[in-house]
């Protein structure tokens, strides 16, 4: 009965806190993981996941530092740690405009040991809790008096000068942005072809609700409403060019 | 002729499988390794055959020439240099049946050239040319033009020109070098039809798949011939043999640990070939093609991953069940069991093959898949006439190289075979079988 009570006990704390205890990586998942992490993933994420394979040199954007845990494409605010299905969204969707390609193909269970062993390599996944999905609210419809909002605040955020007054990925600021690693990074081209992390009005909603962590791309959930990032939203969508 | 019939038998029955394809342009074009797209090159995983199926493609605003290095070249090229000894058994000659033996290293010991990528977006291509060995003669071993997700989606792509059809185990990505599948050439006793499935054909093909290539489907319109003229029994025209074939796979995902993922596949083809022409002097005229034949082919396969799907035993079980119609054999061939004239009657065969690639271990290093291991059984049974083969293949590559701009290996294989009835005449006037054994040894490049 003791040895019930204390293996549930943990459990039953860490369900109530939510995920305020860290959820390190499955042991026996990650060495699983390390197998297809060795197959697919080191030429260019490197050996020990330090982005530093044969072939990152020559990539751009660079491969993910996955040793950092600091990772751009989340459902979580600034700054936390992704979910697990962060990760597997992107194993599984692959970025575009990056040589991330998808990995959807290969099976479930692959993809699931990888977000393992991913969660492994970052010793703090082992420290903090991984972040909760923020909330998006439902999409309103993209009217133009949204998209003239939207355009205001374009403005008023100083998107501009990161991302050009058309949003070509031209700004002014745009030739001297580095990431946390001190590669250069090229601001988005709003007016073609989809986000790195998926082409949905949603992912654009999060992009400006978490930022994007290791860019300079910052999060806006403390200046803007979620209205607000919805307004955000349908200009830079009017960008596009068809 | 009966003699000659039979070195025939022997030669499109265990025809050499000393070619492939594996691109590591592609590995170059994209910084990944080899394994990520194959189980062990040039033995496609899911990835790789995904890769294919949308075109050289992943989809994601990278596959464009304009959106790579000037510096980009899509060629590759591969060579083995290998020492190949072969022994065959019950040979004819004018002094009675002989064993021939014989070995080296053929120099050069050729090179396939392949150019390979992407166009534009959905527009892609093939050019393999492969040869320049001791002979100095090259041909095209490939060459097509692919279009993908037409009406925009992928289920509906073409592919024109000289291609491999879609198969139960791709014959120019298979792990053996020494022989290919003995059921893709299979042909009855006496038979005048060169067709031969693991060859690249001529044609049209159209097919598609899912977004993850689970389930695919491939419909061609091929020249049984490839082509080529062969013989002289055929036009060289790429119709005037034609051949429909088609193929299914459906792959499942079981989320067991220890069988994660199986693939079934059948497949089916009819063909005609000519067997009358105007002639010259005795000799055909190409173009005067008539009187087709039909020919049919009908299988089944189940291929599936055992253990860690990065590190798997790679099990593949093909069944064959091919046709040919009377007057497709040679007139006068005789099968040395009935006394039937082979030319008369229809034939038929079953055959099939089980193979095993394994994938041991993975390391963690830029090599990560350092040995594949290879077993495979073939196995052809005739309904009338001689040429019964029961053949296996064993082999080990160590791979010294696995990066993304090159790949080299030590391949080590041997092979053995025994095809019924095909040999020289024994002593009580049948004729003897004929075993074949192969070993080679060499060191495959490609870069």
């Amino acid at each position: 009965m003791k040895r019930t009570l204390a293996l549930t006990l943990p459990a039953a704390i860490a369900a109530l806190a939510g995920t305020a205890f860290a959820t390190p990586a499955v042991p026996d998942a990650a060495a699983r993981g390390r197998k297809a992490f060795d197959r697919y993933c080191i030429s260019c994420h490197g050996v020990d996941g330090d982005g530093r394979g044969p072939s990152a040199e020559w990539l751009d954007p660079r491969p993910r530092v996955l040793t950092s845990g600091t990772f751009k494409f989340r459902s979580t605010p600034s700054g936390e740690l992704p979910t697990d299905k962060d990760l597997h969204q992107t194993i599984a969707n692959g970025l575009h405009h990056t040589q991330m390609p998808r990995w959807s193909p290969i099976t479930g269970q692959e993809r699931s040991d990888l977000v393992q062993y991913v969660k492994s390599l970052s010793p703090r996944f082992e420290k903090e809790p991984q972040g909760n999905p923020i909330a998006i609210p439902p999409q309103p419809a993209f009217t133009a008096e949204l998209v003239k909002n939207g355009q205001d605040l374009y403005g008023k955020m100083g998107c501009a000068n990161c991302h050009g007054d058309t949003g070509k990925g031209d700004g002014s600021s745009a030739p001297t942005l580095r990431d946390d690693w001190g590669y250069s990074i090229t601001p988005r081209d709003f007016t073609s072809g989809p986000l790195k992390v998926g082409d949905e009005p949603r992912d654009l909603f999060k992009a400006f609700m978490t930022g994007l962590n290791g860019s300079p791309m910052p999060s806006f959930a403390e200046s803007i409403t979620p209205e607000q990032s919805w307004a955000l939203v349908a200009y830079v969508r009017s960008l596009r060019k068809p | 002729m009966a003699r000659k019939l039979r070195w025939i038998a022997v030669i499109i029955l265990l025809a050499p499988a000393l070619r492939a394809e594996a691109i590591p342009a592609f590995a170059r074009k994209y910084g990944m390794s080899c394994t990520a797209c194959h189980v062990a090159w040039p033995i496609f995983n899911q990835e790789g055959q995904n890769f294919r199926d949308n075109g050289y493609q992943f989809g994601l605003g990278k596959d464009d020439p304009v959106t790579i290095s000037p510096a980009y070249w899509p060629v590759a090229m591969r060579t083995t240099p290998a020492y190949q000894f072969t022994r065959t058994t019950n040979q004819p000659s004018d002094q009675g049946p002989i064993t021939v033996q014989s070995g080296g290293v053929p120099l050069p010991p050729g090179v396939d050239i392949l150019t390979a990528g992407t166009i534009a977006k959905d527009i892609s291509f093939l050019l393999v040319v492969a040869g320049f060995g001791p002979d100095g003669l090259a041909s095209v071993e490939s060459a097509f033009a692919r279009f993908d997700n037409l009406l925009g989606s992928n289920w509906l792509n073409l592919k024109i020109g000289k291609f491999e059809m879609d198969e139960p185990a791709s014959a120019h990505r298979g792990a053996t070098l020494t022989y290919g599948y003995a059921v893709y050439g299979a042909h009855p006793q006496g038979s005048l039809v060169p067709f031969d499935m693991g060859e690249n054909q001529v044609g049209i093909e159209i097919d598609g798949h899912d977004a993850r290539s689970a389930t695919r489907y491939a419909l061609s319109l091929t020249s049984v011939n490839g082509g080529e003229v062969l013989s002289g029994r055929e036009s060289g025209n790429g119709w005037s043999s034609p051949m429909v074939y088609g193929h299914v796979q459906q792959a499942f995902e079981t989320g067991s640990p220890v069988l994660p993922w199986v693939r079934v596949g059948v497949l089916g083809g009819i063909g005609w070939w000519p067997t009358s022409f105007v002639t010259d002097g005795g000799n055909p005229i190409p173009g005067t093609y008539g009187d087709h034949k039909r020919l049919t082919r009908a299988g089944a396969e189940v291929s599936w991953l055992m253990g860690n799907a990065a590190t798997p035993l790679f099990f593949t079980v093909a069944y064959q069940h091919g046709t040919e119609a009377a007057g497709l054999a040679e007139p006068g061939t005789i099968d040395p069991a009935t006394g039937i004239d082979l030319s008369t009657v229809s034939n038929s065969f079953d055959g099939g093959f089980a193979e095993l690639d394994w994938v041991p271990f993975a390391e963690s290093s830029y090599n990560s898949v350092p040995w594949l291991l290879f077993a495979r059984y073939d196995g052809v049974r005739f309904q009338r006439g001689t040429g019964n083969v029961d053949g296996g293949t064993i082999g080990a590559r160590r791979y010294l190289a696995l990066g993304p701009r090159a790949s080299a290996a030590i391949h080590l294989e041997y092979h053995y075979d025994r095809t019924k009835g095909v040999g020289a005449d024994g002593p009580s006037g049948t004729p003897l079988d004929v075993t074949t054994q192969a070993l080679l040894v060499g060191v495959d490049f490609d870069f």
